[in-house]
């Protein structure tokens, strides 16, 4: 077995992993090593074809090739080290990272410091319990992304889409620019889950039904999908059996959610949040474990790359710091709960000294909100589920925010007076 | 006799979404009611008189890792012209190596905006892909 110390290792070579990486280098780190699985380094944004990213961290509206092209070709200037092809098995509390390839065989890396980068994964079917046989032609909105825009094949002809995500409307698009009828997209709740603009110019403009408070009750046939069956829900999204009826179609494709994958969180002993089902991280991103460090979609899923390039930052910075021995341990420790119409918090605990941004995702949409954060009060003019609302905490906002050792944040509607 | 229409259009400027009511007559806008900024007016003006849009798609590659390459164009295009720069470019093939950036089609059908790769792919040299 190949064994070696390095300084940094950074699991996983997506938009978070590159952006820490970069970071750990440019602040003097000499052996920083990227862990990927995949055969090239970018995660997700190589498949990610449409425009609409960078618009905040480059003021450019890029594709997601565009947007992390940009980042590959740093770490190739910077000289950063990956291993592709190479999948982690194991991570130790003590920083021991099990991993193979096929060039290396079995590798154990020592590494001084850790940055998890892994990202997240689609939620299937196996996870919505639909019933039916089990046809072929079912496929995650991703799944289908990556065989069309990186293999160049065309998954079906006539397609209903369970799920209003973001990938899912996408994916509408895109089968309807490439020729394929798109009967319906199907979304259990009252409103589309992903971004306002993602409806306009995916739906609307090639006029694609968004049937709301609607699912799939059933999949039909048994080699190839058939049909779906489709029903109205009431308010506990129970579907309502008179409503039922049947589209024909040869696809269906799932965007239903996403889940950070934290299968080596585990096996490293973090302390993983429910709400978020990422390892709960402090302001400089560090997890429940020393010197192992967090950031991306495996910590929360975002909406906007940008935000992920601008978490890998920090978590990159903060390993790199720890490793020179210049990361102080925070004086105090307020833990973040997520209150009123909040679902998860990130970062979960902060120092309450140093300016820090934080991350809320939203149970419900509101307007003229206050997002209150102990008796600390900041308003927004709307929040909605699918757009994360940001919160900065500049050092005039921090001097009022109350130095408890727990601190409620929700948010609530303002009534007028 | 004058022709009255009232079309919504939902603003995308920022999260609230405003639904605008856009009240047209002789194919002018005279009343656009239900939004909230003068922001979302400029929004609604433009994608009522030439809505336009980013566009981008794949065209087949030769000799690379992946048979497709991912482009687009250099500048937002006519919104009605969207399926016709499809099937433009359906038959288009290039060969590897691609740089992000490389102009791939010039002015495509006239619109003004050249369609450029998205990201470099190398070439490689296997036996019997070609």
């Amino acid at each position: 077995m190949v064994k070696k110390e390095i300084d940094i290792a950074v699991i996983g070579g997506g938009a978070a992993g590159l952006a820490a990486a970069i970071k750990a280098k440019e602040k003097g780190i000499e052996n920083v090593v990227i862990l990927e699985r995949n055969e090239e380094l970018g995660g997700i944004l190589p498949q990610c074809i449409h425009t609409g990213f960078g618009l905040r961290y480059f003021k450019e509206n890029l594709t997601g090739p565009e947007y992390i092209s940009r980042f590959i070709k740093k770490v190739e200037d910077l000289q950063i080290e990956s291993k592709l092809d190479t999948m982690v098995l194991e991570i130790t509390p003590d920083r021991k990272i099990l991993a193979v390839n096929s060039i290396d065989g079995l590798l154990e890396l020592q590494a001084k410091a850790i940055v998890l980068a892994m990202g997240c994964r689609e939620r299937t079917r196996g996870a919505l319990g639909i019933a039916g046989t089990r046809p072929a032609g079912i496929l995650t909105a991703g799944t289908a992304q990556r065989l069309m825009d990186i293999e160049g094949y065309m998954p079906g002809a006539k397609i209903v889409i369970l799920g209003s995500g973001d990938i899912g409307l996408i994916m509408a698009r895109r089968f309807a620019m490439e020729g394929a009828k798109v009967e319906a997209v199907v979304e259990i709740l009252p409103y589309a889950s992903g971004l306002s603009r993602n409806v306009v110019q995916c739906l609307d403009d090639y006029n694609i039904p968004l049937l709301l408070e609607h699912t799939v009750t059933s999949i039909h046939d048994t080699d190839r999908v058939e049909a779906v069956t489709v029903a109205k829900v009431d308010a506990n999204w129970r579907p309502i059996q008179e409503t039922e009826r049947t589209i024909k179609c040869d696809t269906l494709i799932l965007s239903v959610g996403l889940i950070p994958e934290n299968e080596l969180s585990q096996t490293a002993g973090i302390v993983l949040d429910s709400a978020t089902g990422g390892p709960i991280v402090n302001e400089y991103m560090e997890t429940s474990v020393q010197g192992i460090f967090s950031c991306g979609n495996v910590v929360h899923v975002y909406d906007l790359v940008d935000h992920v390039t601008e978490a890998g930052e920090l978590a990159g910075e903060s390993a790199a710091r720890y490793v020179l021995n210049e990361l102080p341990p925070l004086h105090r420790k307020i833990i973040l709960k997520a209150g009123d119409n909040v679902k998860s918090v990130v970062p979960q605990i902060i120092g309450g000294e140093e300016p820090v941004t934080l991350h809320l995702r939203v149970k419900k949409p509101m307007r003229n909100a206050k997002v209150k954060i102990g008796s600390l009060s900041i308003p927004k003019r709307a929040v909605r589920p699918p757009e994360m609302v940001v919160i900065n905490l500049a050092e005039k906002t921090l001097e009022k925010l109350e130095k408890k050792k727990e601190l409620e944040v929700g948010i609530e509607e303002e009534t007028e007076s | 006799m004058k022709k009255k229409e009232v079309r919504v259009i939902t603003c995308i400027i920022c999260p609230v979404g405003c639904k605008a009511k856009v009240t047209i007559e002789n194919g002018k806008i005279t009343k656009i009611e239900d939004l909230e900024c003068p922001r979302g007016e400029e929004y609604v003006t433009r994608e009522f008189e030439a809505p336009v849009r980013d566009f981008f798609t794949t065209v087949r590659i030769k000799g690379a890792m992946f048979p497709v390459l991912p482009v687009r164009t250099t500048q937002p295009i006519p919104k009605d012209k969207i399926l016709d720069c499809i099937s433009e470019l359906a038959d288009a093939v290039v060969d590897a190596p691609v740089k992000v950036g490389d102009v791939i089609a010039k002015n495509l059908l006239g619109l003004g905006a050249d369609i450029v790769a998205t990201r470099d792919l190398d070439r490689v040299g296997r036996i019997g892909q070609e």
